[in-house]
């Protein structure tokens, strides 16, 4: 390229986009939103039963995991496994493996339709969005799974327990937020996939699925309560198992000590996320899909 | 969105990165590394491997026009469609499009293999912006354009190409949009239905919608557009009638190439021409003439006289052809003239044809001449890239020929 080569205006500024006219944008496109959920369930579940099973597969392989893990540290310090804690186990293996199963599919849903982004647009965010909707059926499946069984865990199931429906659609909304951050990442760096597999595969024992946070004594709950995922699993716990209202302080005692397991700043503090990482989610996989067809 | 609807650039860049985009997080990091510590500013060398694929373009296509882009490879045409079609961002400059696009390019992308055809209608419907209630109210018409009803149930991954694109097109021939971007999609199908096919295009290029065509069908470009724009490395070289953009894309580059064109000492291609017309038509013969002048001290007799045509379209060399085995001298002294005749069995398209002279010892060209451009037009509709001149002939059992290529092309 020749120095006498005419350059383009030095100052140039990129359109941006607001997060009002992207979901405004989004909106718009809910039919194709639809059309990509309808097609990610129906390849998934072309063998009905494959399907369904595969819907359970995950939580109960996780229920199973926590059992053992728990069979074991009950054993070592000699006390007794009771119902409410398989009950808890299996509340809370429920948006586990709706996070890390959403999670892992929607990594690889813009690479996977690079064929599509170098030639038509859309609203490419309605990819990632698409892929956590999809796996919504699963979570479904399993809620109505679970309801099947409360029953016999003996679980003393209140009012408060309708706190879980605001829980879980924070928690959608979260993993929206997630998927569209690593994505988009994923496009660009194509080793993110392999190190959200690692994260997801270590995450069940840093967030309260297999622990209890007053396992822990008052300072490591502190810590596990702190990571962004940890309040919607233990809100469902609180809410669902221990049939408190989600605006309550809950108060446990341990070994080490009186350990606060859930209070209104942790409500607080799941909205926040829920709508912090999604909003920049939004923000960022928008501001870089102008490159993705270069990158595809 | 409001008045009407507008297809336009306005001093539109575009620049590409070359060598270094890392696209991994383990090639990011000791870069990041490098560019804290100092030691990983982009090298003059990094920089010179950026280029800019369109160069300040702008142009404006108001509803009832039609422009043709045409260009060699490597103009910026495509990556002019893909900014269009939003699909990529302009470095620099406005892209307009005002009003809902639709874009017959790639029209089978968003197919998904083990979806059924009546599934995938769908899809690739909502992909390229239509309703639902939209797609349904032409569900019938797209599956009968289409001529793939009967397996409309199933899964697209046991259809041919040919069933896969015709399905594409149908649904995208069907989008009602305020502006229109086309690409070469007129090769889609068996003969019929690029007939079917290009008349929808071209009632959809003229219904009034603004519309940008890239092609390199020339002829098609001439019948279609009401102006154009001839793109060369990212800029425009012409602008004006179609007919005056596709004589300079023709033509205009001669006397640059001869220009370009290389000789060894000694030896100096003047002119190469087409007595009888550049264009000719699938199947018939064109005869090259070249003309020059040689002054030999040394010329190896290895050294021959050769020919390469090469597609414009994709840049590959077609055929070439040397005078080793024909015996054909290599002029030595004086003036000289020699002619090429060939059958041009291809497709139609933009050709370019090349003396040279080849040293079949070396398997080198020692010098090359002038570039001529060939346009090769379309007598009868065929799909594929070798003409293979075929004739009919329709015997009725009792009646005798009702149909014998050599009348019809009387009567056609």
């Amino acid at each position: 390229m020749s120095a006498a080569e005419p350059a383009p205006p030095a100052s140039w500024v990129r359109p941006r986009h607001s997060i009002v006219v992207i979901l405004r944008e989004l909106w718009e496109s809910r039919e194709l939103l639809w059309q990509f959920v309808q097609r990610d369930l129906t390849v998934r579940y072309a063998q009905a039963v494959m399907g369904f099973a595969w819907a359970l597969f995950m939580p109960v392989m996780i229920v199973g995991a926590g059992l053992v893990f728990r069979v074991v540290l009950v054993t070592l310090s000699g006390s007794q496994l009771d119902g409410a804690d398989v009950g808890g186990l299996a509340v809370k293996s429920l948006p586990w493996a709706f996070f890390s199963g959403g999670l892992s599919i929607a990594t690889q849903s813009v690479i996977a339709n690079a064929n599509l982004l170098g030639k038509i647009y859309f609203p490419r965010e309605a990819l990632p969005i698409a892929t956590v909707i999809a796996q919504c059926t699963d979570l479904g499946i399993g809620l109505l799974l679970l309801l099947a069984i409360v029953p016999f865990l003996g679980l003393h199931v209140t009012v408060n327990a309708l706190f879980a429906a605001v829980v879980l659609l924070l928690l959608v909304v979260f993993t929206a937020g997630c998927a569209l951050l690593l994505s988009c990442a994923n496009l660009f760096y194509r080793d993110v996939k392999y190190i959200v597999q690692v994260i997801l595969s270590f995450g069940v024992f840093a967030t309260p699925v297999f622990f209890e946070p007053q396992m822990l004594g008052p300072k490591g709950a502190r810590i596990m309560l702190a990571l962004p995922l940890s309040p919607f699993i233990q809100g469902l716990d609180i809410a669902v198992v221990r049939g408190h209202s989600l605006f309550d302080t809950v108060t446990l005692a341990s070994r080490r000590g009186d350990v606060v397991v859930w209070s209104p700043w942790m409500f607080a503090y799941m909205v926040a996320s829920a709508a912090l990482v999604f909003g920049m989610g939004l923000l960022v996989f928008r501001r870089q899909s102008g490159r993705f067809a270069e990158m595809a | 969105m409001s008045g009407e609807p507008v297809l336009a650039f306005e001093h539109v860049w575009k620049k590409f990165r070359r060598g270094q985009a890392h696209d991994s997080l383990r090639d990011l990091l000791p870069a990041i590394a490098r560019r804290l510590t100092g030691r990983g500013a982009r090298s003059p060398e990094e920089e010179s491997r950026d280029f800019w694929a369109i160069r300040d373009f702008s142009f404006r296509v108001t509803p009832g026009e039609v422009l043709g882009i045409i260009g060699p490879n490597g103009a910026g045409k495509s990556t002019t469609l893909k900014l269009l079609n939003r699909v990529m961002e302009p470095t620099a400059g406005v892209v307009r499009t005002e009003g809902k696009v639709g874009a017959l390019i790639e029209v089978s992308a968003g197919f998904h293999q083990d979806l059924t055809g009546r599934q995938n209608i769908f899809l690739q419907g909502a992909i390229m912006g239509m309703r639902k209630a939209e797609v349904q109210k032409k569900f019938d018409e797209i599956v009968d354009f289409s001529g793939v009803g009967e397996f409309l149930d199933t899964p697209v991954k046991r259809y041919s190409n040919g069933m896969n694109a015709r399905l594409g097109f149908s649904i995208a021939a069907h989008l009602e949009p305020d502006i229109l971007i086309i690409d070469e999609v007129l090769a889609v199908g068996d003969a019929s239905f690029q007939q079917k096919a290009f008349a929808r295009i071209k009632a959809m290029a003229t219904g009034g919608a603004p519309v940008v065509l890239v092609s390199h069908q020339l002829d098609r470009i001439r019948e279609l557009c009401t102006k154009a724009i001839l793109l060369e490395k990212g800029a425009v070289r012409a602008t004006g009638t179609p007919a005056y953009c596709v004589d300079e894309y023709l033509y205009g580059s001669r006397t640059k190439a001869a220009e370009s064109g290389e000789a060894v000492a000694g030896f100096w291609f003047q002119r190469v021409f087409a007595p009888n017309g550049t264009s000719v038509f699938s199947g018939q013969e064109l005869t090259i003439v070249v003309e020059g002048n040689a002054d030999f001290e040394d010329a190896a007799p290895s050294w021959t006289p050769a020919f390469r045509i090469t597609d414009l379209r994709t840049g590959a060399e077609i055929y070439s052809v040397t005078g080793f085995h024909r015996q054909v001298p290599l002029p030595v002294n004086g003036r000289f003239e020699y002619h090429l005749t060939v059958q041009m069995n291809v497709a139609p398209g933009a050709y370019t044809a090349q003396p040279c002279i080849w040293d079949s010892m070396a398997r080198t060209n020692v010098a090359m001449g002038p570039i001529l451009q060939i346009e090769v037009l379309e007598k009868m509709a065929f799909y594929g890239t070798v003409q293979l001149n075929s004739r009919w002939k329709v015997i009725e059992p009792g009646v005798g020929v009702t149909l014998d290529d050599a009348s019809f092309r009387q009567t056609a």
